[in-house]
């Protein structure tokens, strides 16, 4: 059966675009091909005139294009002072077109944290919002009760940007017509009931705690350079990018990207804490259980670690 | 008779983009370009944290992250007074190239090139090559690029860890310490894309393209052979000139390159400062060359959704409070008007081509002056120049060990600024750091020249003049006011500006 999509950018960078053309095997034309799926707009890919655009919108607004898919790139844009006037379109506020077309779809999926969660832009005087939560609050742009019509809430597939694995992946899931269960945030599990830790390389680091002081160094940078690997739900490291690799196994830290609350208020690059022990643990776990581990950890580390001898 | 047409939304552009054109008969006498889409993104850096802008500023554009995060570095090693090692200015350089690669040949082939599969083209002879080879997803050269596009980005994801968005530079340096393992692995991956380049793209190996230096060489070039003729290129030249490319998009003539990063070490000092730049930056206008200099580089707001302070501010001053009340005819966007030494100036390959004085690309432009034909073309052909310089990066970094970065220190200096070429031309960051602690970020972006609206003296952007005087076949359907603003590489995500909290 064929099923149609249609893509909106708001505010947003256009970079869960480009992370899905990244899409392999199969690549993004086989993909929609191999599924089935029309794409009736998508802002980089269409060739359509204007009138051809106009009536498009027209069919699929009056319903007598069936949509299946409606993708959100970006944050809706609500300001200044609730008007929308930062982000036009046709001359009138893109959120108006975000909620006309949010009524006819099947599915709605909020692709990228910014969709998801409003992302950048949250606390700022754009006013912007996430479609059915804005950081952690759920409500959002569409409010707490919506349903789109195939029953379910939106979907939220966030990060900065969004694996290209997880839009192909849902894509799929949801043409297969299987369920897809999804987390407290609205996620799909398979992709997102994962820390972000889970496989990185640096993880011997971690666990008899040695630590990245500086940037270069081998060691793990949950402890000083902010890491947000046991703190952020996401494939990064199981997937990796190019399925090759992730920032955490390069050096960088992750900065939770996938997070409500990305991008977070505090520094990126430090780890906040308590006498030497971050301020926030890895999820679920007992601060006094998790100080006396670590310290035994820390004792019990071997010297190849200790004296950084190992690959990364 | 004069008329009015608005084009929006105007696909298959980087962001929103809203074009006005007036019409007198069928030629364009005047032309209004608007970014429709505010995000303040400047803003969200006010208050925070030194390094914060190597996370923050990559999320500006999707497309061109990587240099952005090199611009955020680039301003932070002035504010740390820090001389980055050579072999992070190789990685640097590295991943800002590739980057390149990627961009031009999404542009080209994914935007760029789908506007000649329009039905207006039907009755050309090439019509069915261009729709079998350019059509959106389908097209036989659409799905290579996409194919080919994505694996030149592996280079990045084993450099820096993912693209695009991460942040893997850093004042002082890299993070990432490649094993000549990884590096000869991304020597691998540009060599399969060079392949696919010499093959598919141009037709002939880099030699052969490299010694067309005149516009009479060309023309003889595609004479040469079927397999140049049948290039992507090849079907670019022929198709063009049907379509009437040269004769359209033309603008001030003033173009501003902030010059291509550096390759080899010209002294025994292995750090950033002592290598030769593959291009240097530079102001061209009225047929002379100068050199450029960040402090005649100002921002008008006159026309801009802005509140002004009257006059026009280097970047370093530049104060913007969105949403201005009154002037409302006069405003139209949220793009600023960058301006150097008062005058617009376009910038991207072309303006790169001109000021490292390219002869095939001097030559066209004392012959028949800019063109949409001659921007696209610069392009396409940017590759040419591009890829041996990463070639010669990646040995360079194989062939001796070095450090990837030093320790940074503290901050001894409030101004830094960082000037990169990214791959729509010049992005520069100016960046304000006082008591630990953001104060202001000013940045301009490529699309920001580009895509500029008036200035207080009434002066067009760029692409707003290179409107002007285009003839439009059918005002229902302007296909050539896409060729023109598309030979840009718009990105309007880019264009955005913000408040300044003090
Ligand atoms: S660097 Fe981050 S992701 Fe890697 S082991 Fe340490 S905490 Fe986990």
């Amino acid at each position: 059966m064929k099923r149609t999509l249609f893509w909106l950018q708001c505010g947003g960078c256009g970079g869960d675009t480009w992370s899905m053309f990244n899409i392999e095997s199969p690549n993004l034309p086989e993909l929609f091909k191999s599924l089935d799926i029309e794409i009736l707009w998508h802002p980089t890919i269409s060739v359509k005139n204007r009138a051809d655009q106009s009536q498009l919108l027209e069919d699929v607004l009056s319903g007598r294009q069936q949509l299946d898919f409606l993708c959100i790139e970006g944050a809706i844009i609500r300001g200044p002072r609730g008007t929308g006037l930062y982000d036009l379109a046709n001359g009138k506020p893109k959120k108006d077109l975000v909620a006309a077309l949010t009524r006819q779809a099947q599915y709605v999926i909020a692709v990228g944290t910014c969709a998801s969660f409003g992302g950048f832009g949250a606390d700022g005087e754009i006013e912007a919002t996430g479609m059915q939560f804005l950081k952690w609050d759920k409500g959002g742009f569409v409010g707490e009760s919506f349903q789109s019509k195939s029953g379910l809430p939106v979907i939220n597939l966030p990060g900065c940007p969004c694996h290209y694995d997880i839009i192909g992946g849902t894509l799929s899931q949801l043409v297969s017509d299987a369920p897809l269960d999804l987390t407290e945030h609205q996620s799909p599990m398979e992709w997102y009931n994962i820390m972000v830790h889970q496989g990185c390389t640096r993880n011997e680091y971690h666990e008899y705690r040695v630590e990245d002081k500086g940037f270069g160094e081998k060691g793990c940078m949950f402890f000083h350079l902010g890491c947000h690997g046991p703190l952020a739900h996401g494939p990064c490291n199981k997937l990796l990018w190019h399925r090759r690799s992730s920032k955490t196994r390069v050096g960088v830290p992750c900065f939770g990207c996938t997070r409500p609350d990305f991008p977070q208020p505090y520094p990126f690059f430090e780890t906040r804490n308590i006498e030497g022990i971050p301020l926030e643990l890895p999820e679920g776990i007992n601060r006094a259980h998790y100080m006396a581990y670590k310290g035994m950890a820390a004792a019990a580390a071997p010297r190849r670690l200790k004296t950084r001898k190992t690959g990364i | 008779m004069t008329r009015k047409i608005e084009i929006y939304p105007m696909n298959r552009v980087e962001g929103d983009l809203e074009i006005t054109i007036e019409l007198e008969d069928d030629v364009v006498i005047d032309a209004r370009s608007a970014g429709t889409m505010y995000r303040g993104f400047e803003n969200f850096m006010v208050g925070r944290a030194p390094l914060d802008g190597l996370v923050i500023t990559p999320r500006i554009c999707g497309i061109c992250s990587t240099s952005h995060l090199y611009a955020a570095a680039s301003a932070l090693d002035m504010h740390f007074n820090v001389d980055v090692p050579c072999h992070a200015a190789w990685v640097r350089n590295i991943t800002a190239m590739t980057e390149m690669l990627q961009n031009d040949f999404r542009q080209a082939f994914l935007l760029f090139m789908p506007d000649f599969t329009d039905t207006a083209y039907e009755e050309e002879p090439l019509y069915a090559d261009m729709v079998k080879r350019y059509a959106p997803l389908e097209g036989s050269s659409v799905r290579q690029a996409i194919d080919e596009t994505r694996r030149i980005l592996e280079i990045i994801s084993i450099l820096g860890g993912q693209w695009p968005h991460s942040s893997f530079m850093v004042p002082g340096g890299v993070v990432s310490m490649p094993s000549n393992n990884e590096l000869n692995r991304c020597a691998y991956l540009l060599n399969n894309f060079k392949q696919w380049y010499e093959h598919q793209v141009l037709g002939c190996n880099l030699e052969r393209w490299q010694a067309v230096q005149t516009k009479a060489d060309l023309i003889s070039w595609i004479k040469e052979s079927e397999t140049h003729l049948k290039s992507d290129l090849g079907y670019f030249i022929r198709f063009a000139a049907k379509a009437g490319l040269h004769k359209i998009g033309k603008g001030h003539g003033n173009f501003i390159s902030f010059g291509m990063p550096g390759l080899e070490i010209e002294s025994e000092r292995q750090t950033r400062v002592g290598q030769i730049p593959l291009t240097v930056g530079g102001f061209f206008s009225d047929n002379r060359l100068s050199s450029m200099n960040q402090e005649n580089i100002t921002e008008d707001v006159s026309h801009s959704w802005f509140a002004s302070s009257g006059t026009s501010q280097h970047p370093y001053q530049g104060q913007s409070s969105p949403y201005a009340t009154g002037s409302e005819d006069l405003r139209y966007s949220w793009a600023k008007a960058p301006r150097y030494k008062g005058m617009p100036a376009e910038t991207g390959p072309l303006a790169e081509m001109v000021i490292s004085s390219n002869p095939l690309f001097i030559d066209f432009i004392q012959l028949d002056g800019p063109s949409a034909f001659l921007r696209e073309l610069a392009r396409l052909v940017r590759a040419a120049t591009v890829i041996p310089a990463v070639e010669r990066c990646i040995k360079n970094a194989i062939s001796t060990p070095g450090q990837y970065y030093i320790d940074h220190g503290e901050i001894e200096n409030q101004l830094g600024h960082g000037l990169v070429e990214a791959p729509r031309g010049a992005l520069g960051h100016w960046v304000k750091i006082k008591d630990n602690k953001i104060s202001s970020y000013q940045i301009i972006t490529p699309t920001a020249w580009n895509a500029s609206p008036r200035d207080a003296d009434g002066v067009r952007g760029p692409w707003e003049e290179a409107l002007v005087g285009t003839r439009v076949k059918n005002p229902e359907n302007p296909l050539e006011i896409h060729h023109v603003v598309r030979s840009f590489d718009p990105c309007l995500v880019c264009t955005v500006h913000a408040i300044d909290l003090r």
